[in-house]
């Protein structure tokens, strides 16, 4: 299985060389795949550091939309009046194109990091919130009625008893939202950005630089692959942990 | 009853808080709902933007041709994948990884390469909307009760006839979910793309009213790009209905 998908990607990417090569794609546009690795030369450093900036802001934006959704989620899920009330709005706007609130954010906001990290957080948070809020109402209600029957206290309820039954779907929207954070970040970036990937890859279309665009491209998404693969490595040994 | 009412009571709160907080704020930054109204109102009246219906119509077709090109290809990539154990196996995964990159990062490519009009916008659609697709197809397929496949195969069917007569309609109930999955996804990437970057379509008058600093146009415009949205939406939500009901 390996060795067919080695080889398809061999032959794609010298079927791409050839074709460069003969002239039938306009280098302009398609570059040959030696160029594209040949770029990585001298945009190596300026890159590495723009994605280091990208994957800093990724990453505020990240912990804070975590943080929010689990504790908003938790909240939302376990009050049945607040949820009643709220949970058709969230999913509406969990629906909604954030982009069509962009331009209003970045006149608030400015030009630079702070719009990056918010519009990556509200990108992050949706589905999380969405997640853990079913989670919550989906807990077995015998296990909320014999730890109050124990006399749990409302904090212990939710640290010994929601929590821990919530976690394989705070999970699914940690998958979920590292991407939709990265997007949101990248989506800004390429919008109105001073710095990181997403102005880089913007600066290189409009430059015509073809060969350094895909250069960057492959960094990020490369970048991106694995960090969703080790979330989801972690995410596995947690389980196996958690029986 | 009392959750309706509540929610109502909320939806004004909201806007009452907004209405408050836009009048005291500089109204270059916020726009109060009762500012909005009126600009809505000259918007729909062509008054503040006279190309408005052509500029529905661009995005609508840009949105037309990236879903159907998305339907097209993700049923037969999924179908080929599904259909064949080895191809399935070998570029199955494959694709899950690709799913995992942020799509907006092909979309400074897709600029370069198909410039500035309608093609990139609907090349960045039918990205987004692809992958939905294929992937509903592919678990589908892996849901289809092979018994039906061998006895049709038994009977002399070849692939073409056994993906169309019995994968197909033993799939549709996973498959209209990932059909509006991909809709709405192919939304988000033409309007993504024109806001990015665009001559024409809803994205571009939202950045030129953005750009001047015309923030009560520009909410108005938000609006009726939302309706048209929720507009497909809904339409789409009634086909997937009909489309379960049939099936079953």
């Amino acid at each position: 299985m390996r060795g067919l998908q080695l080889v398809s990607v061999l032959a794609l990417l010298s079927a791409w060389e050839g074709a460069a090569r003969a002239g039938w794609a306009d280098p302009l546009f398609v570059p040959a795949p030696s160029a594209v690795a040949r770029a990585f030369g001298p945009i190596g450093g300026p890159a590495l550091a723009a994605l280091g900036d990208t994957l800093g802001k990724t990453a505020i934006a990240y912990v804070l939309s975590m943080v929010l959704g689990v504790a908003a989620g938790l909240a939302v899920g376990s009050i049945r009046l607040l949820r009643d009330v709220l949970n058709p709005f969230v999913v509406a706007l969990y629906g909604i194109p954030k982009i069509l609130v962009l331009p209003w954010i970045v006149l608030l906001l400015g030009y630079g990091t702070a719009p990056a990290i918010f519009y990556g957080a509200l990108h992050g948070l949706f589905p999380v919130l969405v997640l853990v809020i079913g989670a919550v109402r989906d807990v077995d209600r015998t296990l909320v009625t014999v730890a109050r029957s124990y006399g749990a206290t409302t904090w212990q309820l939710y640290w010994k008893v929601l929590l821990p039954a919530i976690v394989p779907s705070v999970f699914a929207g940690m998958r979920l939202g590292i991407v939709f954070c990265l997007l949101g970040v990248l989506v800004v970036e390429m919008f109105a950005g001073i710095r990181g990937m997403g102005y880089v890859m913007g600066a290189f279309a409009n430059g015509f630089q073809a060969p350094e665009l895909f250069a960057a491209t492959g960094l990020v998404s490369a970048a991106s692959i694995a960090i969703v693969l080790a979330l989801d490595h972690v995410s596995e040994r947690l389980s196996h942990w958690r029986g | 009853m009392t959750v309706a009412l509540v929610r109502l009571g909320l939806v004004a709160a909201v806007l009452l808080a907004w209405e408050v907080a836009g009048r005291a704020a500089n109204p270059l930054l916020a726009v109060p709902p009762s500012a909005t109204l009126p600009a809505l109102r000259e918007l729909l009246l062509l008054r503040s933007y006279p190309d408005l219906g052509a500029s529905l119509l661009v995005t609508l077709r840009e949105i037309a041709t990236a879903y159907a090109l998305a339907v097209a290809v993700g049923l037969a990539v999924g179908g080929t994948l599904g259909m064949n154990r080895l191809l399935g196996r070998a570029y199955g995964p494959m694709l899950a990884a690709l799913y995992a990159v942020p799509a907006v990062v092909w979309y400074p490519s897709l600029m370069l390469f198909f410039g500035l009009d309608a093609a990139s916008k609907i090349a960045f659609g039918f990205l987004l909307g692809f992958f939905p697709v294929t992937l509903a197809v592919l678990a589908g397929i892996r849901q289809v009760n092979p018994h039906l496949v061998t006895v049709a195969k038994s009977y002399g069917a070849g692939p073409l006839t056994v993906f169309g007569r019995v994968v197909l309609p033993a799939t549709l109930f996973t498959l209209v979910g990932g059909l509006r999955t991909g809709l709405a996804l192919s939304v988000i990437g033409v309007i993504v793309g024109e806001i990015l970057g665009s001559k024409r379509g809803m994205g571009a008058l939202i950045n030129h009213a953005y750009g001047l600093l015309r923030t009560a146009d520009y909410v108005a415009l938000v609006l009726v790009t939302l309706a048209l949205i929720v507009g497909t939406d809904v339409v789409a939500g009634l086909v997937e209905r009909k489309a379960r009901a049939w099936s079953e």
